[in-house]
């Protein structure tokens, strides 16, 4: 059995980075008392996975780990342990038991849901450039990886994207999903800066946070804890 | 509003999980329900300062009263206090983020003298006045204790008052004092006087020092009826009654120390003439192992960590070591949680456990020889022989070790530079005893790492009287170690001088220094333990400018009758006792163990001190 642990990344402790965020699930999940799997070696650690990694200084409302259980137990006995055992800024609000053969969170990820807040400066030309971003069939952008550099372009990765703009606090929301599979993985802020490009305008000051992620069925969107 | 200003900063610094707070098990109260808010600060940044053990012990003391919190506070690196100042934005707690200046008292523990100007940089930062005297109620009080109290002089002029010793009584009985001031109404300068006739508890204001014309202290005393004359370290006699944090802080960054810690016993009867904690944490006192394994099981409950240390001055000396580390591995083999043991005492019994229940890594052994030859071990009371390393190292190559470190200093009372050579000597022994180790029993890749730091002499123990080495002497030496430490399989490493030059004039200096020490941190001198932010430069230019010769306090002998600038403090152990092992030293006469024999250190002067011995 494993099970699925939807959590927030709070605002405070949004400049968690990947390992930071593992060694604290670990020793929470040591603390929750629960079955959970270990992995064999000099250095047995528990056996889990985020369904994406979370890059430090993005907040995440809906985050999901994926752990390996070694016996039986129950949904609300895991919420409320994981509850006990890590701070409010990473609280949980659900788990899910899946069976074995259900895909891995990781595996089953397709696109990410982001709100980016955007303050002042072009931030109503960012925000009145989107129907005309959309409206383009191919948008080359320039996306950096380890290994390489390559012009790709992104307007298919692109599913959703809408915006508005507040005139009384001159700020706009852009409201994006994304793909996040293997090979076409676009992060938000590649789509900003394409936009910005687009819209021939200078990134404002800019929160990105991660609202959802979802996995697919019958060609739909679906978060990943209702797969 | 100013938590905004904080959380907006974070995007613009180094490592911003430093300044985060909200980890796991950080106690979070009411302002408003309690009488006093206690700041604790340590003047180092966050992964050095979590993981300090009696930093710790205080968090937890403090917040276990109901009418009390309190609050971490750590140095900001350079970064971020640049940017705070930048800002205007001032030095705050992790809990909540408010500003330091606002806390009822602050706490600042004092572990290495090389932190001192981070201690005005945390006042400066904080907005207190650096002068005590300059302070009102609307600043805290601000009290400092750790190892470098039982010298506080060169920090009087910053600091309230002082702790000394053990500091789980005072700060319990200064939080009772400060929170009665606030409720009368008295003045501050009244609060302090209450303060100073506590045990432990030190007031510079309310003593005055002269000096004769060759710059030696001639007199010492307090301005006021009723401070006392002689300050007598604080001692918990039974740390079985002793609080200790049965939860503790779980960080979200890596931190130094990342493990459970759990103190076995405090003090060291071992007798080393260098080592200032062996002295002035005496007496030994352990934990039952009883309680220990009740606080490894909480701890292990609370913090979910993998890995538990043994920590004292000497985790070999605790009498049921054996017994205490199969118990613990035995106790938590399921729950996959390893134990961290000290080098020297790992006997083959021992380690037979350690590999059937926890496949441990083969990590380095770690032997503190401290000097290159049996002589110079003699003076300094090393109570380690080559044949002690020998014995030791043989199992563990044969057990597949292949690591090894071996820490020395140099510049040590009575050295000569045969003594330096012997350093080579040992590095070449331990070599040559891993390739005899049978070829099929050994871990191939031998690595010997020789460190040689430079002798700092220390208050409070027998080498207080002598001087230290020059810079020019220390790295003529450093040349001669460098050329005879090319040993095929061993690595040397040293440290600077320069850092011990001026650790051994604030371990020894006067209330005079404390002038150089705020010429320096206005020069710009902070974070001076971290090498790339040294600037000896500056510092010289402090002393010149203050006029403060550091020679005098660091490169100069002091006679038998000279007042110490410390000697107003009992901190157990007495000044005869130390003048005696000093002659013994001199003539390189070992003293054993004290538990083997009572050698009247004064500790039997302190109730409940050496019971049972």
């Amino acid at each position: 059995m494993r099970m699925l642990v939807s959590f927030k990344k709070d605002e405070i402790v949004r400049h968690l980075g990947l390992l930071d965020l593992q060694r604290t699930m670990q020793r929470a999940l040591r603390r929750s008392g629960l079955p959970v799997a270990y992995s064999n070696g000099f250095n047995p650690h528990i056996i889990m996975n985020f369904a994406s990694a979370l890059s430090a200084g993005i907040p995440g409302d809906a985050e999901v780990l994926d752990v390996a259980l070694s016996g039986e137990t129950t949904e609300e006995a895991c919420l409320s342990a994981m509850n006990r055992v890590l701070p409010p800024v990473l609280a949980v609000s659900r788990v899910r038991l899946v069976d074995d053969r259900f895909p891995k969170a990781s595996a089953a990820l397709r696109t990410a849901r982001y709100r980016v807040t955007l303050r002042g400066g072009d931030a109503r030309r960012i925000a009145d450039d989107v129907p005309a971003f959309l409206g383009e069939t191919e948008i080359m952008a320039l996306r950096k990886s380890k290994k390489q550099e390559a012009m790709v372009n992104i307007r298919p990765m692109i599913h959703e994207l809408t915006a508005a703009y507040d005139e009384q606090t001159d700020t706009a929301v852009l409201d994006a999903r994304v793909s996040f599979v293997e090979q076409a993985t676009l992060k938000p802020d590649l789509m900003l800066t394409a936009l910005c490009a687009h819209a021939q305008a200078a990134l404002p000051n800019c929160q990105v946070r991660r609202t959802q992620l979802y996995g697919e069925a019958d060609g739909r969107p679906v978060p990943l804890m209702d797969l | 509003m100013l938590k905004e200003k904080i959380d907006g900063l974070l995007d613009r610094v180094q490592k911003p999980a430093r300044y985060m707070g909200g980890e796991m098990n950080a106690v979070l109260k009411d302002a408003d329900r309690v009488a006093i808010r206690y700041a604790f600060a340590f003047p180092d940044v966050y992964e050095v300062g979590m993981s300090h053990l009696g930093s710790r012990i205080l968090y937890d003391i403090i917040n276990k009263r109901g009418d009390a919190l309190c609050e971490r506070v750590f140095m900001p690196w350079v970064d971020m206090a640049d940017l705070m100042r930048e800002e205007g934005v001032p030095l705050f707690s992790l809990e909540t983020r408010s500003p330091v200046r606002g806390f009822d008292m602050l706490g600042i523990t004092l572990q290495y003298e090389m932190s001192y100007t981070n201690i005005l940089e945390i006042l400066d930062l904080s907005g207190i006045p650096l002068h005590s005297e300059d302070r009102t109620w609307d600043d805290p009080i601000v009290i400092a204790g750790g190892p470098c109290a039982f010298n506080p002089e060169p920090l009087h002029h910053f600091i309230d008052a002082f702790s000394i010793g053990d500091g789980e009584i005072s700060t319990l009985e200064t939080i009772d004092v400060v929170k009665a001031c606030k409720a009368e109404g008295v003045s501050r300068r009244e609060c302090l006087r209450r303060l100073s006739r506590l045990r432990g508890v030190y007031v510079p204001s309310l003593y005055r020092a002269d000096y004769n014309e060759d710059g030696t202290l001639r007199s010492f005393e307090p301005i006021e009826e009723g401070v006392p004359r002689t300050v007598v370290k604080n001692m918990v006699a039974d740390l079985d009654k002793a609080e200790y944090p049965e939860s503790v802080i779980v960080p979200f960054m890596e931190i130094v120390h990342d493990r459970i810690n759990i103190e076995v016993l405090r003090g060291c009867t071992r007798g080393c003439r260098f080592c200032q904690a062996g002295m002035i944490y005496r007496p030994v006192r352990e934990r039952s192992m009883a309680r220990l394994m009740e606080l490894a099981d909480k701890l292990v409950a609370e913090t979910g960590y993998e890995e538990i240390t043994l920590s004292s001055l000497s985790t070999g000396d605790y009498s049921c070591l054996p017994q205490l580390a199969h118990a613990l591995m035995e106790r938590f083999a399921q729950q996959r949680v390893a134990l961290s043991l000290p080098s020297l005492r790992l006997d083959s019994n021992l380690k037979e456990t350690l590999e059937e229940t926890q496949k441990v890594r083969k990590s380095s052994l770690t032997y503190a020889m401290e000097a290159g030859t049996q002589r110079l071990r003699d003076v300094i009371n090393k109570g380690i022989t080559e044949e002690n390393l020998v014995e030791s190292l043989t199992d563990a190559f044969a057990g597949g070790w292949s690591s090894v470190k071996l820490y020395f200093m140099f510049g040590l009372p009575t050295e000569t530079y045969e003594d330096l050579d012997g350093i080579a000597d040992l590095a070449s022994k331990v070599v040559r005893l891993y390739f005899k180790t049978p070829r099929h029993l050994r871990a191939k890749g031998l690595r010997v790492h020789c460190s040689a730091s430079c002798f700092v002499p220390k208050p409070f123990t027998p080498f207080q009287w002598e001087p230290q080495d020059t810079i020019e002497q220390f790295e003529e030496k450093q040349r001669h170690l460098c050329r005879i430490m090319r040993i095929k399989g061993v690595a040397f490493n040293w440290h600077e001088p320069q850092v011990s030059f001026l650790e051994a004039v604030f371990a020894r200096g006067d209330r005079r220094t404390a002038d150089a020490l705020e010429e320096a941190w206005r020069l710009g001198c902070r974070f001076d333990g971290w090498s790339d932010q040294f600037k000896f430069d500056k510092w010289m230019e402090a002393f010149e400018k203050t006029g403060v010769d550091p020679a005098f306090y660091a490169n100069r002998r002091r006679e038998k009758d000279e007042l110490l600038p410390w000697a107003f403090i009992d901190a157990g152990v007495t000044q005869q006792y130390l003048w005696r092992e000093r002659e013994r030293a001199m003539q390189a006469q070992p003293t054993p163990d004290c538990r083997k024999g009572c050698q009247g250190c004064g500790l039997k002067r302190f109730e409940g001190a050496c019971d049972g011995r």
